[in-house]
């Protein structure tokens, strides 16, 4: 399967200052519908990554190809398979939406009658109908989102390309704009590359998350597996007599770690579900008070990666990265 | 069905060619163009020197009707080379004006609003972004400028018979000529003020005072240095000079045709490095 993208030593020079310095990888399978998270402080190099794959900056060395075509080269066979939301304001103020939409989803190939069925078609969708004809310029920011959305997805890309699709939004504008992108890989079968500084933003969107940092892949990471794994991860907190629990474990193939205070770390094989922890329970006449899967790896491999020290429990952010997760 | 019942579906028909899209921008920026009321009255406007330029023609066929005039009537009604060149230029005022209103609404609100990257992450280039601005522009242009030329040579053609044609067929190849190269210059003048100060109304005051200022000083640094080759800087002037060879006059005094169009060519590409410079889907700051 032809990799989404496909960085070779890829390297890139603003001016005089290299931003990107020999990436490589490949990302994604073609046609398979998943979510590429694309991560790093600022200065990482992300923008620049994404405007070198839309071909608006010229590699200095390497290459990067888009559904196998050079993105120099070959730029407007991947423009007219690519969707882009920029991050900044990009939409004309005193045009309205359908008349937009309609003269992008022209420029990328759509037929004229084509053009504006779809503009009103991808207008609702996203939740635009009743403003559809109304000047952007009086949008909200929350519906200027959407329609950055909309002139992405009009023409049925194979790949789009969001740049922080949730900036600005409200939590409901938030998860709806979530939701979208989620129907976007599994309903319709587009990739999606999506670069954010909210971490929950991707980690509940992306399969597969790579982190640059000072212009090189710091990390790449197939959150798929994670959450795979993740799965086999529990964290147990019981109350009782608990003795026997490390024995009733390992008759099932499970391992555990008593940590004390009744809390327990346990890793499952793959075949036993959560089901059986609640059996041996029963048995032990525990009572159990917390079962959980281990959560936030993302944030973890992110910390890592960008080589701040992974936070323990209760200490503060390291810094430049808040709380929630935000940079 | 109702497009708000049947739901986003991914397009996977043929799309179109590459000419097709080329003819987007300009299409929709004529639709605009011509519901602007002023547009339409420059536009009309434009059109009444032609009507009299046909008037001309008809009456230079018909002098009989002019009896009033005697015998100096046939020496005024004359459809020559200056005729043309009187023509051609009130019409490139014309085009001055309806560019300077026109031109820079069609670039303007795109830099403004920063609506450069959804165009150029289309499969659209930046030499295409500007061709296609300049077919709506050449588009406006063309029915005040060397359509009506083309129409009054035919006409007086048509009236004088054929061996005026073969002796003047090089009247209607400059007219055509010449007012190409003056729609070129116009075009890319009213694009690059447009790119430079992205707001309309200065863009539009400011395509219409460079030609005055360029004329003025042009006209000052003659005065000062006691030169003439200055007026070459000023580009209304040098296509006159242009147009005049093209049509076969006697030159104006100053630079000759050939020093007037390499000025003219030096414009053409100082304003084409200015549109490449302003006209990027991304600002670099290095």
């Amino acid at each position: 399967m032809t990799p989404v993208i496909e960085l070779d030593n890829l390297r890139v020079k603003l001016g005089r200052r290299e931003i990107l310095k020999g990436v490589s990888c490949r990302l994604g399978a073609s046609g398979a519908g998943k979510a590429i998270g694309l991560l790093g402080p600022n200065g990482a190099g992300k923008s620049t990554l994404i405007l070198t794959l839309l071909g608006f900056h010229r590699p200095s060395a390497g290459a990067a190809r888009v559904l196998g075509f050079d993105c120099h080269k070959q730029s407007c066979q991947v423009k007219s398979r690519v969707g882009y939301m920029p991050e900044n304001e990009a939409l004309i103020a005193g045009m309205s939406a359908v008349r937009m939409l309609r003269i992008l989803g022209e420029l990328s190939g759509l037929p004229s009658r084509v053009a504006l069925e779809k503009a009103h078609e991808v207008l609702f969708h996203v939740g635009l109908g009743e403003a559809r004809y109304r000047p952007l310029g009086t949008y909200s920011l929350g519906m200027k989102q959407m329609a950055k959305l909309a002139q992405a997805i009009i023409h049925g890309p194979e790949l789009v390309i969001l740049d922080e699709p949730t900036n600005g939004l409200d939590p409901a504008a938030r998860a709806r704009m979530l939701k979208l992108v989620m129907e976007m890989k599994s309903e319709h079968g587009m990739n999606v590359v999506l670069c954010s500084h909210l971490l929950r933003d991707v980690e509940e969107v992306c399969d597969e998350v790579v982190i640059l940092k000072d212009g090189v892949i710091a990390h790449h990471a197939n959150l798929e597996e994670e959450r795979r794994a993740n799965r086999r991860f529990v964290e147990l907190e019981v109350a009782g007599d608990d003795g026997n629990l490390a024995a009733s474990l390992r008759e099932q193939g499970a391992e555990g770690v008593n940590e004390g205070g009744g809390r327990w770390r346990i890793v499952l094989p793959p075949e036993v579900g959560l089901d059986a922890l609640w059996r041996i329970a029963g048995r032990e006449s525990l009572e159990v008070q917390r079962l959980t899967h281990r959560r936030d790896s993302l944030e973890e491999i992110f910390l890592k990666a960008v080589g701040h020290i992974p936070r323990t429990a209760g200490a503060p952010a390291p810094e430049g990265v808040a709380s929630n997760g935000r940079l | 069905m109702a497009v708000y019942r049947r739901g986003y579906q991914r397009y996977q028909g043929p799309l179109t060619g590459e000419w097709d899209r080329l003819l987007v921008l300009p299409r929709f920026a004529w639709e605009s163009l011509m519901q602007q009321r002023l547009i339409a009255i420059l536009f009309v406007l434009a059109l009444f020197w032609p009507a009299g330029c046909a008037l001309f023609i008809y009456f230079s066929h018909h002098l009989d009707l002019l009896q009033g005039f005697g015998g100096a009537a046939s020496n005024i009604f004359q459809v020559n080379g200056e005729f043309f060149f009187v023509f051609m230029n009130v019409q490139s005022f014309a085009a001055i004006v309806l560019s300077a209103f026109a031109g820079p609404s069609l670039i303007a609100p795109d830099l403004a609003n920063g609506a450069l990257p959804l165009y150029f992450s289309r499969p659209l280039t930046r030499t295409t972004y500007v061709f296609s601005r300049m077919f709506v522009l050449a588009g406006v242009l063309s029915p005040v400028t060397w359509i009506p030329g083309l129409l009054l040579f035919a006409m007086q053609s048509g009236m004088a018979g054929w061996g005026w044609f073969a002796e003047n067929y090089r009247l209607g190849l400059a007219v055509m000529g010449g007012f190409f190269l003056w729609i070129l210059l116009v075009s890319l003048i009213a694009m690059a003020c447009s790119a430079y100060v992205r707001w309309r109304v200065v863009a539009g005051a400011l395509v219409l005072g460079l030609f005055f200022i360029l004329g003025g000083a042009a006209e000052l640094a003659n005065a000062v240095l006691r030169v003439d080759w200055a007026s070459a800087l000023n580009p209304g002037r040098s296509m006159e000079q242009v147009w005049r060879a093209m049509l076969g006059l006697e030159p104006l005094p100053g630079p000759d045709a050939w020093q007037c169009a390499v000025c003219l060519g030096l414009m053409v590409a100082g304003l084409a490095v200015v549109l490449r410079r302003k006209l990027r889907p991304v600002e670099v700051v290095s």
